[in-house]
This record gives structure tokens, C-alpha cells and sequence, in this order.
């Protein structure tokens, strides 16, 4: 923010040097500083667009409030793609148009931000932040080196599943952050020209980005979104007073059994479509794979802190599978951290810098939004729109819907994080699937897992985000790749959602 | 108060001295095509009069895309296991290619320099290399909201004659032209390269106006730093009516390229649309050369110009002197 500040007083500073040829528009550009407005056009144009909507004729069947929370997500919406402001400033506007637009109590609104869904993100993230701390990414690497031997796909192979398996429990971001440094150091140490391992580097980074982004549909804990669409379910559906809801609380264990299948399937694939696409310059890595190993003797063995860490994840896992019922995911998430602060595995500054809490606040107010469109009639308003706009593609019911849903979220995805696109789509979806008379649980799972397929753009998942960020890949890599993951997912996705889930009964 | 005044001499000195050298801020991006410009601003920038600045933007990081989890514990896990992070490593490679064009040597002083950004723990990081006739290289490690306004940033630090930046860079799935950006709002000349190839020459464009002759004259001197300097000269007339007038514009610009002693190479006339033939016969040369119409900022932006057409739509490098 400081910067932007700097940035606009430079440039005011600029104009004011500038002699303009024609002076009453000079006069203007210098005390308006039109670039401050170009640079923020987007938020403008959203603000515009927000009160056209407002003033508009309303269309029938949507109610007063319910065109206020519409404007108000389309607002959002604009604002999360193009990113004219930081973003929490987004999640501000959010509460206060809550106050002011809809008239709700403001301790109303402040009590609706934080659930169990909002909890669990924030102790993921600390537990994140605890974890990489842990240093153990280069006792992984030689544990993965050990286990498939020097070629170059087999490794590749290796890190796709371990950093898979690690981050559907851990979180894909977290495992990404680990697992980057194994991935470049392979790289580094085959050889000191980049221009020369390109291929190699393009198929162990995405290795590890795609390996952890198809891994965070496993568990509720693998990703954000996860979590928003448990939250959603509860709050959308289930009743306390009849028994007959319950199949809307969708605990640890259950999500595991629809998700993690998806995402064992498609381990292989992405070695398959990586090594395909890219054809990469060496096809043993033994020179770098005995370096790496001289790195890992020189750290020792294992320390007893290490397995304290172990164990204390170990624990928290357990707490998510059988306590999560009980006490909420959320809860366990903090307990954890909670345990890693004790132990002194981590310091509390480390999680405050490693956190950034303008996103839990974010989530926060999306998610309220979210529950906002489902209380005033919005989010069912636009799930008959869309779907009575689908019917003539045949695509309002069945497999033809699914295929729709899963697309629009793939395309929403690859614009906006996909945990912000959840928490936008879900309330339609899941009013689509009542409309529709399909099954809110299946389409609930179809949005959160194709949220995954941002495949496409370096902003899409965290994982791309954070390896794109060593700057060893290109954002045309992405698309020379990412569409062919896409479809594979979609396809394997559907075909999943066809075949397997009916088997359990849903 | 009296240091404080000190300062604040020994600040407008260091300004004065910058105003009198040709200091050109090359942008580093990492990619092929920004080295291909710093490999054309050493060939240019070898005489004792000119400071070449290395300048590298990293974005400060909005946390969301990266699922809440900073990205900085991404890269102090990078550093922990000694790699060394992508604007340090672009920035190096640099060097490395100055040193290797004989542009510096390694006994020169260096001093470094950091500077806090608000919010962001590494903030701006400065590495100058001055020898003894006052000729620096620096590198410069830099945190902006995005690359344009870092860039736009970095010359309100220090004037520069010469920004050199990659043509096109594409980011995400909103293409942001960084080049253009900069072009539109910065106050002094910008090289856009793109495919730039050395040794082809400049492609001088004029309309014959004061403006574009001061700048027909002021590319004429660039050209002179390089070892055989090359420059043809055109200019575009709409229909058949203005052919004289632009005949003459060559003409008069000749004449001033004469003066810095240079000879020009050939001479072009054309009838048509001004960004199309100027594209057309400048995909030859090394640079197209364009004037700066004079128009401010914002008017540029409201309106476009013939400058910002041909940058954003030319196969080649191309530079708007200012």
C-alpha cells in the first residue's frame, strides 16, 4: 500500500513537471492525477456497474434484498479478477455492504463471518507454516531418490505421488513450499545452464505443482475450498430437527472416500501427460541424486524434535478423522498449532509473517455472502436463470449438467483462487442441484474438485503460484500443458461421479 | 538541522552529476529478450560517460493466489537450502555478461545499499560499482506493486536518458504490456526491444516538425556511441497532397544528421498509413526510431499516438525519444 502511495506521489510529482501543450486539460490531468484512476479503472467500472444493478427495474422473482446480495456478488466477483484494490479490501466491503445495503445488525454480520470452515483455514495455514518450518524436505527428497532409483521419469513419478500423498493431508500449498527447493536443487545440480535443463526443470516443477494441485480434492484439508463446501452443505441443508439431513454433514472420513480415489487415478496421468509434453534433456539424474545425498548425510540423523513433529501431525490427522464429528475440523486444525507453539517447534512469529490473514479474512466474508445469497433468494434466482438458459442444450439435468457445472467452475477458477471460487459458485450450484432435483452432494463435489483444474494460469492454484514464484517456468508452459491436464481431469472426474459414486449410495 | 542541510546538498550534487551523464536503466526480467537488451546498452553505454543501471521488479505478493499461505515461506525455505532466488540470479547473469563484454572489471568499488519497503521484509536491495572516472553499474533489486509503476518508481529515484525494456511480457490471463505502460508515462526515452538483432541499423521517422527533428538529432548522436553507427531516414506522407511536405521533412533531417557527422544510409518517401509503413520497412533495421508527439500523458492514453501504434504493433524493437 505504502508503495502504491509512493508510486501515485511520483507520479503526481511527474505530471507536475510535465508542460502540457494544451493547459486547461494539462490543469485537470495535473490535479486529478488520472493516472491513480486509470490504474484503478476496474474498481470504478465495478462501483458503476454495482449501482446500475441497484437502480435497475428488478427482474421478476428476485427479491429486494436478493438483488442487493446479486449486486454485491457481481461486485466481488469484478473486483477478485481484476484486483484494482488488495484484495481484503474486498472482504471489508463485503461486511460493510452487508451493514449498509442490506440492513442486517452489524454484530449479526461480525458473527456470521467466523465458522467452523473460517477456523480450519486459519489453523491449516499456522499448521502450514509449522510444518515447513520442520525442514524435513530434504530427508523427503532422499526418501523419494531411495525408493525409485536415478531415471529421470521414475523420480518424476516419485515426487508427483509423495508431494500427492503429503499435501491431500497437508495442504497443497504447504507441500509446494516444501517440495520446491528438492525440485530446483535436481535441477541445480544436473546442470548450471538453465538453458539446458529446461525440459528437465518445466517436468519436476510441474511435477510438484500439478502432483500437489490434483492432491487437494483428497481430504477436506487439502485445500480451502474443501472446507467452504462442507461449511455451505451444513448451512444449506442440514436440519437438526430431522434425521433425514444428516447425510449433509460430511465429515473427514466421508470426503475421502468420494475425493481420494479421484485423485489416486490421477497421479499417474499427470507423470504420463508431463513427460509427454515435455521431453526433458536427461534421462538419469545420478549425479544430481549423489550430491543430494551428501546434502542429506551432512544433516545428521533424525532428530528427536523431528519426530515430535511427526507425531504431533500424526495426532492431528487422527483428531480429523475421528474427533471432527464432535468438535468440528476447525478445532482440531487449532489444537494442532496449538501443539506445535508448546513444543516449540515453531514460533508464533513465524506463523504471524508465513500467515497472510487478509485471506482468512477474505474467505470469511465470502463465506457469509455465500450463506446472504442463500437467505434472501438470490442464489436460487440465479440457479433457475441458468439453469432455464441450459435447458435447450439439454444440459439442466443428468450428466449434461454435471458437465456444465464443471465447466463454469474450471472457468471461474483459472481467474480467481480457487478457494474464491467456491465460495462465489456454491450457493449456486447447490440451489441448482434443488431446482434441478439432482443430488446437492454430488454437484457440491463437482465444484470443489474442478476448482482444482486451474490448470491453466500461474494464479490458478497455490501450488502453481508458489513454484511459478522460483521463476523456472514460463506462463506459456502453463497453457502448453495445462489444457491437456484440464481435460483429463474433467473427463476422469465425470467418469468418476458416473460410476463410482453410485456405488455409495448417493 | 546543519547535517540535514548536507544531505540535502550532497543529494542535489548527486542529482547534478546524474543529469550531465547518459545513464540507461535496463530492465531484467529474466527472459532471452531482456538480456538482448543488455547486451544492446553495453554496446551503447561503453564510453566513461555512461552508467548502465540493472534493474530488476519483483511484485509484492497478494497472498490469495497462494492459498493464504505467504510466498515468502516459499522462498526463505529456497534460501535455507542456498538457491539463490530468480531477481538475484537474473541480476547476476547480467553482471556476468557485462564483465563479459569487458563493459566493467572486478577491482571496482562497490558499495550496497537497502532500503525498507513498508510491509515487505526484503524490501529494495542496491549494489553500485563505480571506478575511478565515475562510470557506475548498479544493480538493483527492486519491490513494486507491479512491474510498470516499479519501473516508473525507479526513474523518479535518479533521471534517466534511456529505459530498455522487453518488448511484450505477458502475465496471467490479463495480458499487461508492461512496455507499453512504461512508454505512455514515462518522461524520458524507451527502447522497447523485441527480436532485437545489433548492426542493422536505426530507422529514423519524422514528420519534419521541430520536435521530431530535436529528436532525429538526438538518435543521431545515440547511434554515435556505437562502433559503426547506421541510420536511414523516412517519413510518411497520407496521400499524394503531402508528399512534398515529407519529402522535404527527409530532407531537413538529413541535413541534421550531417551535422553530428553522421552519413545516412537511405531514404524513404512513402504514401499510406504512417504505422503500417513505418512497420513495413522497419522490420530490416535493428530499431525503429519515433519521435514523442508531445501530447501529455493522459491525452496519449485517451487518444493513442502514431508511437504508441507502431510500439504496440511492430515486429522489431523500437524506440520513442522523449
Amino acid at each position: 500500500m505504502a508503495d502504491a502511495r509512493n508510486t501515485l506521489a511520483g507520479l503526481a510529482a511527474r505530471s507536475v513537471r510535465r508542460v502540457a501543450p494544451v493547459p486547461s486539460l494539462g490543469r485537470i490531468t495535473r490535479t486529478l492525477n488520472l493516472y491513480y484512476f486509470w490504474e484503478k479503472r476496474w474498481f470504478f467500472i465495478a462501483m458503476a456497474i454495482g449501482a446500475v444493478m441497484l437502480v435497475m427495474p428488478r427482474p421478476a422473482g428476485l427479491t429486494e434484498e436478493g438483488m442487493v446480495v446479486l449486486t454485491m456478488s457481481v461486485v466481488a466477483t469484478i473486483l477478485f479478477v481484476t484486483e484494482p484494490v488488495p484484495l481484503p479490501t474486498v472482504a471489508l466491503m463485503i461486511i460493510v455492504g452487508q451493514v449498509v445495503l442490506l440492513g442486517l445488525g452489524s454484530t449479526e454480520v461480525a458473527r456470521s463471518l467466523m465458522t467452523d470452515s473460517v477456523l480450519f483455514i486459519m489453523g491449516s495455514l499456522m499448521l502450514a507454516v509449522a510444518v515447513v518450518r520442520q525442514k524435513l524436505d530434504r530427508r523427503i527428497a532422499w526418501f523419494i531418490v531411495r525408493i525409485t532409483g536415478t531415471k529421470t521419469s521414475r523420480i518424476c513419478l516419485g515426487i508427483s505421488v509423495v508431494s500427492g500423498v503429503l499435501a491431500s493431508f497437508v495442504g497443497e500449498h504447504t507441500v509446494a513450499a516444501m517440495m520446491l527447493p528438492v525440485g530446483i536443487t535436481l535441477i541445480t545440480l544436473t546442470s548450471d545452464d538453465p538453458h539446458k535443463v529446461r525440459n528437465l526443470a518445466a517436468v519436476v516443477l510441474f511435477s510438484i505443482s500439478y502432483g500437489c494441485s490434483v492432491a487437494g480434492i483428497g481430504t477436506p484439508s487439502g485445500g480451502a475450498r474443501n472446507a467452504i463446501m462442507i461449511g455451505y452443505w451444513k448451512e444449506f441443508f442440514y436440519n437438526a430437527d430431522d434425521p433425514s439431513t444428516a447425510i449433509y454433514l460430511v465429515d473427514y472420513l466421508k470426503w475421502m472416500l468420494y475425493a481420494y480415489p479421484m485423485f489416486l487415478l490421477q497421479l499417474p496421468m499427470v507423470t504420463a501427460i508431463l513427460l509427454m509434453t515435455f521431453r526433458p534433456e536427461y534421462r538419469d539424474l545420478s549425479r544430481a541424486c549423489v550430491k543430494l545425498r551428501t546434502q542429506v548425510e551432512l544433516e545428521g540423523p533424525m532428530k528427536p524434535s523431528d519426530w515430535v513433529a511427526i507425531a504431533i501431525f500424526a495426532l492431528v490427522l487422527t483428531g480429523w478423522i475421528t474427533l471432527s464429528a464432535d468438535l468440528g475440523m476447525g478445532t482440531v486444525a487449532v489444537m494442532g498449532a496449538i501443539c506445535f507453539l508448546v513444543a516449540g517447534l515453531v514460533r508464533w512469529e513465524d506463523i504471524n509473517s508465513g500467515v497472510n490473514w487478509g485471506v482468512v479474512l477474505l474467505y470469511a466474508a465470502a463465506i457469509s455472502l455465500g450463506v446472504q445469497m442463500k437467505e434472501t433468494g438470490a442464489a436460487i434466482w440465479i440457479a433457475e436463470s441458468f439453469l432455464s438458459w441450459l435447458a435447450p442444450f439439454g444440459a439442466d439435468h443428468g450428466i449434461g449438467l454435471w458437465a456444465a457445472v464443471s465447466v463454469l467452475t474450471t472457468g471461474v477458477t483459472n481467474t480467481m483462487s480457487n478457494g474464491a471460487a467456491v465460495a462465489v459458485l456454491g450457493p449456486i450450484v447447490l440451489k441448482m442441484a434443488v431446482v434441478a432435483n439432482e443430488s446437492p452432494i454430488i454437484l457440491g463435489f463437482i465444484t470443489a474438485i474442478s476448482s482444482a483444474f486451474a490448470y491453466l494460469t500461474v494464479v490458478g492454484t497455490p501450488a502453481c503460484t508458489i513454484v511459478y514464484a522460483a521463476g523456472y517456468l514460463k506462463t506459456t508452459d502453463f497453457l502448453k500443458v495445462g489444457w491437456k491436464m484440464a481435460v483429463m481431469s474433467t473427463v476422469m472426474m465425470l467418469a468418476g461421479a458416473a460410476l463410482y459414486w453410485p456405488l455409495l449410495g448417493v | 538541522m546543519a547535517e540535514k542541510d548536507d544531505i540535502q546538498r550532497e543529494m542535489e550534487a548527486e542529482h547534478e552529476r546524474r543529469l550531465s551523464r547518459f545513464r540507461i536503466l535496463v530492465c531484467i526480467d529474466g527472459s532471452e529478450e531482456s538480456f538482448r537488451g543488455l547486451d544492446y546498452a553495453a554496446r551503447m553505454g561503453g564510453a566513461d560517460d555512461c552508467d548502465i543501471v540493472l534493474l530488476y521488479v519483483r511484485t509484492i505478493d497478494q497472498g490469495l493466489h497462494s492459498g493464504g499461505l505467504q510466498i515468502r515461506v516459499a522462498r526463505e525455505n529456497l534460501l535455507n537450502w542456498g538457491i539463490e532466488l530468480p531477481g538475484v540470479r537474473y541480476l547476476r547473469e547480467g553482471l556476468d555478461l557485462l564483465i563479459g563484454q569487458g563493459q566493467m572489471v572486478e577491482d571496482w568499488n562497490s558499495i550496497h545499499t537497502h532500503t525498507d519497503v513498508e510491509g515487505d521484509p526484503l524490501g529494495d536491495n542496491k549494489i553500485e560499482y563505480r571506478n575511478n572516472q565515475g562510470k557506475s553499474i548498479v544493480l538493483k533489486l527492486k519491490t513494486a506493486h507491479d512491474p510498470a509503476s516499479g519501473i516508473l518508481d525507479q526513474y523518479e529515484l535518479g533521471p534517466y536518458s534511456l529505459i530498455i525494456l522487453g518488448g511484450d511480457r505477458k502475465r496471467g490471463f490479463f495480458p499487461r504490456q508492461v512496455a507499453q505502460q512504461v512508454a505512455l508515462h514515462a518522461p524520458c526515452s524507451v527502447l522497447a526491444t523485441r527480436e532485437l538483432v545489433p548492426g542493422r541499423g536505426h530507422l529514423i521517422c519524422t514528420d519534419g516538425s521541430e520536435r521530431s527533428l530535436e529528436a532525429v538529432r538526438r538518435d543521431a548522436l545515440l547511434a554515435k556511441r556505437f562502433d559503426k553507427p547506421m541510420v536511414s531516414i523516412m517519413s510518411v506522407a497520407r496521400d499524394d497532397g503531402e508528399k512534398a511536405a515529407a519529402e522535404q521533412a527527409v530532407e531537413r533531417a538529413r541535413n541534421v544528421v550531417a551535422e553530428t557527422g553522421l552519413d545516412v544510409i537511405n531514404t524513404y518517401v512513402n504514401i499510406g498509413d504512417p504505422v503500417e509503413e513505418i512497420i513495413n520497412v522497419g522490420k530490416d533495421y535493428s530499431l525503429i526510431v519515433l519521435s514523442d508527439d508531445g501530447k501529455s500523458s493522459f491525452k496519449r492514453m485517451l487518444f493513442g499516438s502514431v508511437p504508441s501504434k507502431v510500439l504496440a504493433k511492430a515486429h522489431n524493437s523500437v524506440l520513442i525519444i522523449r
